[in-house]
């Protein structure tokens, strides 16, 4: 912490004017930005930072939920030489940490006062398309970041006001829908320019010196906060993993693995455990930075929940330490592909709070349902005879149950910041029928607070090869966790045709074609329980059952409660309940039965055994051999070191390493 | 004798407004609120003004009533219980909206519950398309099985919302026909019926709050009209609206939605009609009262009208004057947190208590105790002598929290001040990019019980060189009610694009929506001149997911002009977002229509500048600008057109306490408005 003086009494004062800027700068942003991606979707962020690029203030209402702790320094000391009316830019993944992956474009315009720079304006947006392998720039499959459009080190795109035509020209040249781009890169500058404007502002207001001590002083109150928070957690020692369903197309589970230490008001996150970097786009690219932002986007939801007021900014990220060992998928080595990194980081969101709930039982809810799916329909319109493309809605939710609250329907919790587009402007825009909409029964986990309702969308197509991706969809094998006796959350799925005798389950498959008179049936994982579900009032499930979030079969099997066409049966509710008292899920943790089944194989000690074997592995063996150990462990070997002989064997290749007995 | 009323109802006072067309003298008072008697203050109120101004009911040929009624029901939810019928598989749009929601950074986020719980929402079978044909079609028999449910849950109204019902009411009005017939004691509105526009979660709110609010709302108007007239009030009462308008109250019971703004709007109606007569065309509007700070924008002498505007936590989508609530009024409470950070708000001590210096049971230092604290109230009586000032309370509770922050009370209540001024500057900084104008082209117009408390600090603050405060800054929403015009909106979903081949849907279109408009003018408000037609489009690029409102001249539509109006979108976007696409698809979502019918229009007094240096009343110690000044008091009633004097300086009267701190120079104009002008920036309006 530093030990600059800045008035408390007017510390308020210096952090809404530094917030009103920031917010300015995203209302700007926000009304002048081209594409959807940037206007609907709001996936961008601005900033203000000091002038080593920690972020001193951001908005609070505009904009994705990832960045306040962002910090620009590494990116901003590529560039020399800054002069008044420079904008520097990059979104390449493996400079500077800043982007992380190529669709993200940040800019970043130093503010001076006088000859010296006082503050940075920063921001990015996500451009619909940066060219590469396929539209859109994102895929699964893509295996390096070559095949993910044209990346950009840091570097000056506009000097002392002018803007460097060469780079737009390469832009436009190498991306698919290059106005669009551009438009929301002007759209950016302007609201750097409209941040610049209000900082020169701030120092009229507050004086150059007060303006100085005071963003950094912000962001030592948000340090103080976020300390007093850890403080008032009990020192220990807490491990949790948790899995995405898939490392690539149609392969193996990736886990993640977080040991969080917390000690005298400081947390040390260490994610050593966490898979190999994978084959796939699923990597996350933070460069082992142990305060990157995208590593902490859990922590500021905890740090967020615990207290509202928390100022967001860099200082918050100060109390922790992240470990992320080189050439795992936290910390992949170039030229791995990183575009869907998203997908894990709804997955790293929950292995954060999963472990946070340990630390703080009372204070942490449930698994939020943890899958944001985006459902994007290719299909032909006949009336206007042309083929469109267009994003039906997120089929997202629910939020965890709440200490003190039933988790949110279909929404909530680190899916939020997510909007649905009208079905009546859906069926006006694409020719598809909504023939459903709604919440899912029996999905949200059973317990004293149940869990949140998964989200169904239901449509039907009428034109040939109809084609419909729902990408981030996950959740289809490993449930929401349910904790303190509540129970894991309904699974996510996706069916062609249900309840026909066309019906074709897809899995955890994230595209289908359809042919004419095809419904497509898609819904999300719901949210995990929280407590003890016999301890849930009779009424609240009685309740549940006549609003259709819970079938009467459930409420007797999940809650014990007896209804008789509607009305409680208090007598046998009682009874069923006294027998049911034995059959309660133990443990911090409710995981279901698909997890307990594969990690009945893939053990603690199996994984711990793994982790030291791909530590000793070059980087470039680690996936291949990983998918090789999932092949034979728990079908041709019993143990890990078993299965890696087998593999040894198959591929005498494999660098000679060895297995220690014991971890 | 003939006199003009405007009474507006407010969370602490009830305000009256009375205006003698013959003499042009113009009286206001205030009186306290009854929440437990509503009506018994507009009897004190009226008796009241006859006895102070001699304003006889019976010689009141018009009278205009802004009142709270509506907002309170949902704010307390004390509204109807209501069944929702809508499309089978859809039930659940209600309560899952549009996805998003505020506070996304907490795992605990949700949304506010819905007025209406999930087992009184019913689906039936039937389908229209988007193009409004039937693709399955509606069982009607299954409303037997909801009604039967209905009776049961002791349902008092039912509101119907289905798919694509603003392209064909067809459905909607079969079900509601089928329900008027089997349960007539019922009410029942359907989505198309109050705005049909596309949009199922908007359409369908809209009609929800309708239908929440209409038995409270239609119960308050009748007990009104029943009032006024055991009071021998010749004027049939009118109410003003959401849209800056006003209608007839007895329309008002059936469409209670379009009320749910009433007295905020009229708040803005009052100011720009105030800003007019002095000749101030760019103003930014501030009402501070006891729980919040009322701002909105008049841009070229207009108010802004938004279709997104929020009562309590639901989203409001029809025309409405757009204004931003912020949670800091004159009750906001100041605390200091566990870093010894000072904050004010968002806890409130409203009007009960409110703050600990009304001595009405508060005990935590507000906004106001602060503003005790510095000297500035207290120098003329406080809401015409209905409230009286115990400034040893206020300086207890400031001290409290001064010693939490090891500093000096006087400080302490300037500090309290900073912080809430700048809380309001978040959320104006806010206001204006979303406008995306330059707030220093503009003029702060403070009003509300606190507004000229704040409103200099807060514009400095903002860069904003000139203040205008009204003379009577405790009515404007009242007097509000006076200036404005009978007012109907109307609108009907197209979704067709901008070409030729678009003109004979449009062309007709418009003449149905014109002759709603007269029939609305003249057969339900009575109406006997011709109103003014305002029709506007609602346009966007085809793939955009918001409408931009296009002015438009009825000869385009008449001679089938699609380029002049291409052209005025394209310009219009340009406008508000800097950019446009000349090239690109364009669609007309809607056609708006508003209807208006001119009253007749208020004229006030206009004095004789008399140039002098204004008379101040005394001279008091007071906390300003980090010191303490002696600062001169003078008194609203004595300073008249042409008197000038110059901070620091504080102005009372009864309706409120106008600060002015150091380095302002203050000018009264021909209206006894107060003009004040940061130095070096003076110039004469």
């Amino acid at each position: 912490m530093s030990d600059i003086h800045f008035d408390p009494v007017d510390l308020q004062v210096l952090a809404n004017h530094s917030r009103a800027a920031a917010e300015n700068m995203a209302y700007t942003l926000h009304r002048t930005a081209h594409s959807a991606f940037v206007k609907e979707t709001q996936d961008f962020t601005v900033m203000l930072s000091d002038p080593a690029g920690s972020t001193f203030a951001v908005p609070m209402e505009l904009g994705a939920t990832w960045y306040p702790g962002l910090s620009y320094g590494r990116a901003l000391d590529m560039i020399k030489d800054y002069r008044p009316g420079d904008i520097a830019f990059t979104n390449d993944a493996y400079s500077g940490y800043l982007a992380t992956h190529t669709p993200d474009t940040h800019l970043w315009k130093p503010i001076f006062h006088e000859d010296e720079i006082i503050a940075f304006a920063a921001g990015h947006i996500h451009n619909t398309d940066m060219g590469g392998a396929v539209p859109a720039s994102l895929s699964r499959s893509l295996t390096e970041i070559h095949q993910e459009g044209i990346r950009f080190a840091p570097m000056k795109l506009v000097r002392e006001g002018k803007f460097d035509e060469t780079i737009l020209n390469i832009m436009a040249s190498n991306v698919r829908k290059p106005d669009l781009n551009i438009g929301d890169i002007k759209a950016l500058i302007g609201a750097l320019n409209t941040g610049e404007r209000k900082v020169q502002s701030m120092v009229r207001t507050f004086g150059i010196e007060r303006f100085r001590k005071g963003i950094i002083a912000v962001q030592d109150y948000a340090e103080r906060q976020a300390r007093d928070l850890l403080r008032a957690m009990p020192d220990g020692t807490w491990q949790f993993a948790d899995y995405a369903d898939e490392d690539s197309d149609h392969a193996n589970p990736c886990r993640l693995n977080l040991t969080l230490t917390i000690k005298g008001g400081e947390a040390v996150l260490d994610f050593t455990g966490s898979d190999p970097q994978l084959g796939s786009s699923l990597n996350v690219p933070t460069g082992g930075d142990p305060r990157h932002t995208i590593l902490l986007v859990g922590v500021y939801y905890v740090l967020n929940t615990l207290n509202p007021q928390i100022l967001m900014n860099t200082g918050l990220t100060r109390p922790f330490t992240c470990i992320t060992p080189e050439g795992t998928v936290l910390n992949p080595q170039f030229p791995a592909a990183v575009g869907m990194r998203s997908l894990t980081c709804a997955r790293l969101r929950s292995v954060i709070f999963g472990a946070f709930s340990q630390a703080i039982p009372e204070k942490m809810p449930a698994a939020p349902a943890g899958n944001n799916c985006i459902v994007n329909v290719m299909t032909m319109d006949e009336r206007r005879g042309r083929n469109v493309i267009s994003s039906v809605n997120p089929v997202v939710g629910g939020g965890g149950a709440m200490p003190h609250r039933d988790g949110t329907n279909g929404s909530g919790a680190d899916a939020a910041y997510l909007r649905n587009t009208p079905i009546e402007i859906t069926e006006i825009e694409t020719p598809v029928e909504i023939t459903r909409y709604g919440l899912t029964p029996d999905t949200g986990g059973a317990g004293r607070w149940r869990g949140g309702l998964a989200t169904t969308l239901e449509f039907r197509v009428f034109a040939p090869d109809s084609r419909v991706t729902a990408r981030n969809r996950d959740r289809s094998r490993f449930r929401p966790w349910g904790t303190l006796g509540g129970k894991a959350a309904g699974l996510s799925d996706m069916v062609v045709n249900p309840g026909t005798a066309r019906e074709t389950q897809l899995g955890n498959i994230d595209y289908a074609v359809l042919q004419p008179g095809d419904v497509l049936h898609i819904h999300s994982a719901g949210g995990g329980g929280r407590g003890n579900p016999l301890e849930r009032e009779p009424w609240r499930v009685a309740q549940d059952v006549a609003r259709g979030y819970v079938t009467t079969d459930a409420a007797v099997r999940d809650y014990g409660v007896v209804l008789d066409q509607g009305v409680l049966d208090s007598k046998a509710t009682l009874a069923l309940r006294a027998e049911m008292v034995d059959a309660l899920p133990q443990g911090h943790f409710h995981f279901g039965a698909e997890r307990d089944a594969f990690e009945a194989i893939w053990t603690r000690q199996a994984y711990a055994q793994m982790t030291q074997l791909m530590a000793e592995l070059p980087v470039h063996w680690r996936f291949f051999v990983k998918t090789e150990l999932f092949a034979r462990l728990g079908h041709r070997a019993d143990t890990l070191p078993e299965a890696f002989e087998q593999v040894r064997a198959r591929f005498p290749q494999v660098p000679a390493i060895g297995i220690k007995a014991e971890t | 004798m003939t006199w003009h009323i405007g009474v507006d109802i407010g969370g602490t006072f009830i305000d009256f407004c009375a205006h003698n067309s013959d003499t042009q003298a113009l009286h206001t008072i205030k009186v306290l609120t009854t929440p437990d008697n509503p009506g018994a203050e507009l009897r004190s109120g009226l008796e009241l003004l006859q006895r102070r101004h001699q304003v006889d009911p019976s010689d009141a040929i018009r009278f205009v009533h802004g009142t709270t009624v509506g907002i309170n029901t949902i704010i307390q939810k004390k509204g109807a219980k209501l069944a929702l019928i809508t499309n089978a598989g859809f039930e659940d749009v209600l309560e899952l909206g549009r996805l998003r929601m505020p506070d996304m950074y907490s795992l605990f986020c949700s949304s506010a519950e819905a007025l209406i719980p999930r087992d009184q929402i019913f689906g039936i079978s039937g389908r229209l398309t988007a193009q409004g044909a039937e693709s399955a079609p509606l069982d009607l028999v299954q409303l037997n099985d909801i009604l039967a449910r209905c009776h049961k849950q002791g349902v008092e109204g039912i509101i119907i919302s289905m798919l694509h019902a603003y392209q064909s009411p067809a459905h909607e009005d079969a079900v509601k026909a089928e329900l008027e017939r089997l349960a007539p004691e019922l009410f029942v509105f359907t989505s198309s019926e109050i705005w049909p526009v596309v949009r199922e979660y908007e359409r369908g709110t809209t009609a929800i709050l309708n239908g929440y609010v209409h038995p409270r709302v239609a119960g308050y108007l009748g007990g009104l009209e029943a009032t006024l007239s055991e009071l021998g009030m010749p004027a049939r009462p009118l109410l003003t609206k959401s849209n800056g308008g006003l209608m007839q109250a007895e329309t008002g019971k059936r469409n209670c939605v379009s009320m749910l703004l009433s007295g905020t709007a009229s708040g803005v109606t009052g100011a720009s009609w105030l800003a007019r007569q002095a000749g101030v065309d760019r103003v930014l509007t501030l009402d501070i009262g006891g729980t919040s700070a009322d701002v909105a924008l008049i841009i070229d002498g207009k108010p802004q009208f938004g279709k997104d505007e929020k009562i309590g936590d639901y989203p409001l989508h029809i025309p409405s004057v757009s204004v931003s609530s912020i949670g800091i009024g004159g009750g906001s409470i100041a605390h200091v947190d566990a870093f010894r950070v000072l904050k004010v708000g968002p806890e409130s001590a409203g009007s009960t208590p409110g703050p600990a210096c009304y001595d009405r049971g508060g005990t935590q230092a507000t906004l106001t105790d602060a503003l005790a604290v510095c000297g500035y109230l207290g120098h003329a009586p406080m809401a015409y002598g209905q409230l009286t000032l115990d400034l040893t309370r206020a300086f207890v509770v400031v001290g409290e929290i001064a010693q939490k922050l090891g500093r000096d009370t006087a400080s302490t209540a300037e500090a309290i001040i900073r912080v809430a001024v700048s809380e309001m500057f978040v959320e104006v900084e806010k206001l204006a990019s979303r406008a995306g104008i330059d707030l220093r082209e503009y003029t702060l117009m403070p009003f509300g019980g606190g507004g000229p408390m704040l409103g200099a600090m807060l514009a400095r603050d903002l860069g904003m060189q000139h203040v205008l405060v009204p003379h009577r800054p405790g009515v404007v929403s009242a007097l509000g009610g006076l200036v404005s015009d009978l007012k109907g909106d109307f609108v009907r979903a197209l979704f067709v694009p901008c070409t030729v081949k678009s003109v004979p849907l449009i062309q007709e279109a418009s003449a149905s929506l014109i002759a709603q408009g007269n029939a609305w003018l003249c057969e339900k408000q009575g109406f006997e001149a011709g109103g003014d037609v305002q029709i506007s489009a609602e346009m966007r690029y085809a793939g955009q997911s918001f409408e931009v409102d296009v002015p438009l001249k009825q000869e385009w539509i008449e001679t089938g002009d699609m380029a002049a109006i291409r052209c005025a979108f394209d310009a219009r976007h340009q406008d508000l977002f800097d950019f446009n696409d000349p090239e690109a698809e364009a669609e007309i979502v809607n056609l708006a229509l508003i209807t208006i019918g001119q009253t007749q229009p208020l004229h006030l007094e206009q004095r004789p500048l008399q140039e002098a240096e204004a008379q101040r009343l005394k001279q008091a110690p007071m906390q300003m600008a980090g010191q303490e000044h002696s600062v001169s008091i003078y008194a609203r009633d004595s300073l008249t057109a042409g008197h000038r004097f110059a901070g620091p300086a504080v102005v009372a009267q009864e309706d409120t306490t106008c600060v002015i701190p150091p380095g302002i120079q203050a000018h009264v104009d021909g209206h006894l408005n107060l003009h004040l002008h940061f130095n070096g920036s003076h110039t004469d309006v």
